[in-house]
């Protein structure tokens, strides 16, 4: 099988995480600070290393901030839910999965906030200056994808932080298909909170991610209980990561994240970007030339992830995945992707488009294999009376 | 003979039956798999019958062309749009009140096969497909309850008990599933009504035998009957269990009860629709599919794939037999579909 749906999880992760993983599931994983004994106080050093890997790989300076989460969703909803307060009003723009998108609904919905959606371009990208507008004086949050899960394309960050930061206002990022693949410093690009999942670009099993919070931002516990620490308090602690960590971590997962991130280190993540824009790019050259072919987003190198998005004229984006996967043997993403708002934007609302997102491990041959299917499909396109 | 006996005094009359077996058909628990032309039919003689309690298990709602065979719908029930299940439970509850009838509106499947069956004396094969029948099987098998397996199309129709332990399993008789999506059905192929009538009474028949403790005269033959060429053949399939390595009844694997093949349904990302596929496929004839089709829609093929739609549903069906089919988001009501026009 060709596997290019790695925007939706990498396959397969590098042989060091399936060892790391076994390995410590074998003969460490015990509850980590909670006994004292050998094997507890193992599993802790593990989670803590791992901590410290991942803040170093983020530029954050003070590793406790970095909190264990279970995925970037869960990341999205502790920072956005920790944060805002009734009256709060929030920018964010129409490019975001639901993970952001949802939590912001639900609170306006509820009357709690208020929130601006920013419009990108038809190339799909939003600027520091559209968000600066936006600005009003209950503003508390922008928050904002760094790649467009659908499109591929890389917002301005940086500018977008530095807006945020001169306003004073929290910037949350969301980070979910740039990590490990684009760099981020938390410092340089002025992130308050950086939300991010283990099992995309860092390699890492699904189950772990992260989210960073700043000195600038206080949160509400996201959910109380055991952390092995200040158990005498009756009340959740209030120092990091300890607030923001209850429960029994999924220590298997994330000593996995780290053996993913240090893969990233050692190969070099503008060697991975590199890679895997080379694959979407020879992708995108050949199919934007044919007329049949739709592409979606910026063809522009520079300011992407290898993320390709498009539709085939007269025919659903669902049966095109499907006849790739059951003809073909490849398999790709179609549909919307769980951002509805693009979707519409871009006139590609309800059936969505075919993503093809080529990974580290992926080859030109296989690209060349789908240029072939793809084309394939193309030529023998049937009426369609869906 | 007490007044709640009198109504079934022509039975007891038999010498296999009386009084005291009559008690124990009145204390067992019945449960029908699927409620059309076999479940309604069965459903109704055993009501009729006096057993204690009947379960009947469907998804689907009542349409039209139900009607020609499936003797406890009419046409007030359609313009109710009431499910099979439900219709079925008030007129069987109106035939005879003191059996405890339970209709349930569900597609039953290996997660919720052990709930629906709870207490069951025996299982009766209502069902329109191979992927329901090796589950009740699997499930029978492992927790030793009698089932009767039944199946009509166009003409011809076939029975078979299945005591588990005592006779062969559905599986020593078929030991893999067709390839879905490649054989014909009742919405494809047609059926007449008789031939259900005739299958469900031998189902009805063996399942009195069976709860009467009549084990002497328990049919051990595979029934095969076509009434258009009036053809009626005895298969002794007794060697079965003797000669073959049955998954089921000799190995244990219980794959269907364990979910580890069969059918597989997921959502798809913004449609109103289900896909329906099948764990390990091969790859089915989208030509052959073609013709069969063409009997009851418009249908467009191409090497990928071939499209056809039926009422509010469009059915796209690809090589490895996987179909997409719009106009729902209940995967039991897409496997229905894929039941009725595909095959499974």
């Amino acid at each position: 099988m060709i596997y290019l749906d790695n925007a939706a999880t990498t396959f397969p992760k590098p042989e060091c995480v399936y060892k790391t993983m076994d390995e410590f599931l074998r003969e460490k994983c015990a509850n980590p600070g909670r006994a004292g004994h050998h094997m507890s106080v193992e599993t802790e050093q593990e989670i803590e290393k791992s901590r410290v890997t991942v803040a170093r790989f983020l530029g954050i300076k003070t590793p406790e901030r970095m909190i264990f989460t279970c995925n970037a969703t869960d990341a999205l909803n502790m920072g956005i839910k920790g944060l805002l307060s009734e009256g709060d009003h929030v920018i964010t723009t129409r490019l975001e999965h639901n993970s952001v998108s949802r939590p912001l609904k639900g609170l306006e919905n509820r009357g709690l906030i208020t929130v601006t959606w920013v419009n990108n371009s038809d190339e799909g990208f939003v600027t520091a200056d559209d968000i600066k507008s936006a600005i009003r004086s209950n503003t508390k949050l922008i928050v904002c994808t760094h790649a467009s899960n659908v499109l591929g394309t890389i917002q301005p960050i940086k500018a977008i932080g530095e807006v945020a930061r001169k306003s004073d206002l929290i910037f949350m990022v969301d980070a979910a298909q740039t990590m490990g693949v684009v760099s981020i410093d938390v410092e340089d690009q002025y992130i308050d909170m950086l939300a991010f999942t283990g099992h995309k670009g860092p390699f890492g099993p699904p189950g772990c991610g992260g989210l960073y919070v700043g000195e600038r931002v206080e949160l509400k516990a996201w959910r109380e209980g055991g952390t092995g620490f200040e158990p005498e308090n009756l009340l959740q602690p209030d120092s990091l990561p300890y607030k923001l960590e209850s429960g029994t971590p999924n220590s298997v997962g994330i000593v996995g994240l780290r053996a993913g991130i240090e893969f990233c280190i050692k190969e070099g993540i503008n060697k991975i970007k590199e890679h895997e824009l080379k694959l979407a790019m020879r992708l995108l050259n050949v199919l934007n030339s044919d007329d049949r072919f739709e592409i979606y987003g910026s063809l522009d190198e520079n300011r992407k992830v290898g993320i390709v998005s498009l539709n085939i004229e007269g025919l659903q984006p669902g049966d095109v995945g499907a006849i790739l996967d059951t003809s073909f043997n490849i398999a790709v993403r179609s549909g919307m992707h769980c951002a509805p708002y693009i979707h519409r934007e871009i006139g590609t609302f309800p059936q969505g488009m075919v993503r093809i997102s080529p990974g580290y491990f992926n080859t030109i041959g296989e690209i060349e294999e789908t240029i072939y299917g793809l084309k394939e499909i193309a030529d023998r396109s049937i009426e369609d009376r869906n | 003979m007490s007044q709640s006996l009198e109504r079934y005094s022509r039975q007891i009359l038999l010498q296999h039956i009386g009084v005291d077996r009559q008690k124990l058909l009145s204390n067992s628990t019945v449960v029908v798999i699927g409620c059309g032309a076999l479940g309604t039919i069965s459903s109704s003689y055993l009501v009729r019958a006096g057993v204690g309690q009947i379960r009947i298990v469907d998804r689907d709602f009542i349409e039209e062309s139900n009607l020609q065979r499936q003797i406890l719908f009419d046409e007030k029930d359609i313009s109710e749009n009431l499910p099979k299940a439900i219709a079925a439970q008030r007129k069987l509850q109106v035939i005879n009140h003191r059996v405890n009838v339970e209709g349930i509106v569900t597609d039953i499947n290996y997660s919720n096969i052990e709930e629906l069956t709870k207490d069951a004396d025996i299982i009766i094969d209502g069902t329109d497909n191979f992927e329901t029948r090796f589950l009740i099987n699997d499930f029978c098998v492992k927790n030793d309850i009698p089932w009767i397996y039944a199946a009509c199309i166009g003409s011809r129709g076939v029975v078979m008990n299945i005591l588990p332990s005592k006779t062969p399993c559905l599986r020593c008789v078929f030991e893999t599933m067709p390839q879905i999506g490649s054989f014909p059905t009742c919405n494809t192929a047609g059926v007449i009504g008789p031939i259900a009538g005739i299958i469900a009474s031998f189902q009805v028949a063996e399942a009195i035998k069976i709860l009467t403790g009549n084990d002497v005269s328990v049919n051990k033959n595979l029934i095969d009957i076509d009434v258009w060429e009036t053809k009626f053949r005895q298969i002794d399939i007794s060697n079965l269990k003797v000669e073959n390595n049955c998954p089921t009844c000799k190995l244990h694997n219980y794959e269907y009860l364990k979910a580890e093949t069969g059918i597989m349904t997921t959502f798809l990302c913004g449609k109103n629709a289900v896909q329906v596929m099948y764990r390990n496929s091969g790859n089915i004839d989208l030509r052959q599919l073609e013709k069969r089709l063409r009997a009851i829609a418009d249908v467009s093929c191409n090497d990928f794939m071939l499209k056809f739609n039926v009422k509010d549903h469009a059915f796209t069906v690809f090589v490895d037999g996987r179909a997409i089919i719009t106009g729902t988001a209940d995967p039991g009501t897409a496997k229905g579909l894929y039941s009725k026009y595909l095959g499974m």
